[in-house]
């Protein structure tokens, strides 16, 4: 081997370090397009507004008419429409004892489960 | 190392090369090189397979779902306490199955409005769905309420639901009652 000219080896060692480093930039640059993915996905796949709306409806009943109607209808279209398995039971006040309306609510999406006992004011 | 006795002017200056075999340090660095360039063509070469593109990343889907839930909300918040909501209002009063067009103004508004006069694009169709008393099963039957466009099967839309108690026979033939009945909206952009 022929003898090499060793000089100015630090010079061309940063070059490369240097050219890596904006390489490895590049790739963080290039990742900057999916920010926000995981997050919107984390979001659209837990079902915090369903859950919220039919507890909502749930209560509002109690305070309604409590048609026994509206307690078949939710299981049925839930699981037909929404995917998720819904089961809950109404306790109306037992007056004059208790002025309290109870409700033991059961969701089931088959990601998110949820239980809820609910008590009126 | 080893020093003269006749002091630091004469000492023999070793550099690195005379303690150690420097032979081919060049060569090593250029190696490495080249094989940390061949690793990241092969994680480019297999990375290309998978181009994410903003579209990919359901940013917009979540949005746009937010947004209808929010309007439906609204729609769904009476004026004051005991009263009936307006959404409430409209499937009451609209016979099943028919459009209804104060729903299309006013959901239209809520999804479409600016803080400036430009109005943004977005189309829905509008249904609710609700247990078939009729039906031997109790089947779940679908009512059309309203609907800015129709569905051409190329839109990549989003559905938002809300539930909603209302005091109607459904379906027509079957007595009067509170039902639940579940609002479905499909909203993608135009």
């Amino acid at each position: 081997m022929a003898r090499l000219n060793d000089d100015a080896q630090w010079i061309i060692l940063m070059g490369f370090l240097i050219s890596f480093s904006f390489f490895f930039l590049a790739i963080i640059i290039n990742q900057s397009t999916v920010v926000g993915q995981t997050t919107a996905e984390s979001v659209i796949e837990f079902p915090k507004n369903d859950i919220r709306d039919l507890t909502g409806i749930i209560t509002y009943n109690t305070s309604r008419s409590n048609s026994t109607e509206v307690v078949r209808d939710i299981p049925v279209i839930a699981l037909s429409r929404k995917n998720a398995i819904v089961r809950y039971t109404v306790i109306l006040p037992q007056s004059p004892q208790d002025t309290h309306s109870y409700a033991l609510i059961h969701y089931n999406n088959g990601v998110t489960e949820y239980d809820e006992n609910w008590t009126s004011l | 190392m080893s020093f003269s006795k006749k002091g630091w002017g004469k000492t023999k200056v070793r550099n690195r090369s005379a303690l150690e075999n420097t032979a081919g340090q060049l060569y090593t660095i250029e190696g490495i090189a080249a094989g940390l360039i061949m690793i990241m063509t092969a994680y480019l070469v297999v990375s290309a397979t998978s181009v994410y593109t903003a579209g990919d990343t359901h940013i917009s889907d979540m949005q746009l779902e937010q947004l209808g839930t929010d309007a439906l909300k609204v729609m769904d918040a009476p004026a004051s306490r005991g009263q009936n909501s307006l959404l409430q209002d409209i499937i009451e009063k609209t016979p099943v199955g028919t459009s209804n067009a104060t729903f299309g103004l006013v959901f239209s508004d809520l999804t479409n409005s600016h803080t400036t006069a430009v109005k943004d694009h977005i189309q829905y169709t509008a249904s609710y769905s609700y247990r078939n008393l009729t039906d031997p099963t109790n089947a779940v039957s679908s009512a059309f309420l309203h609907s800015s466009r129709n569905l051409s099967a190329g839109e990549h839309a989003v559905r938002v639901t809300k539930w909603v108690i209302v005091n109607k026979k459904l379906p027509p033939s079957s007595p009067l009652a509170d039902r639940a009945v579940l609002v479905e909206v499909l909203m993608w952009r135009d």
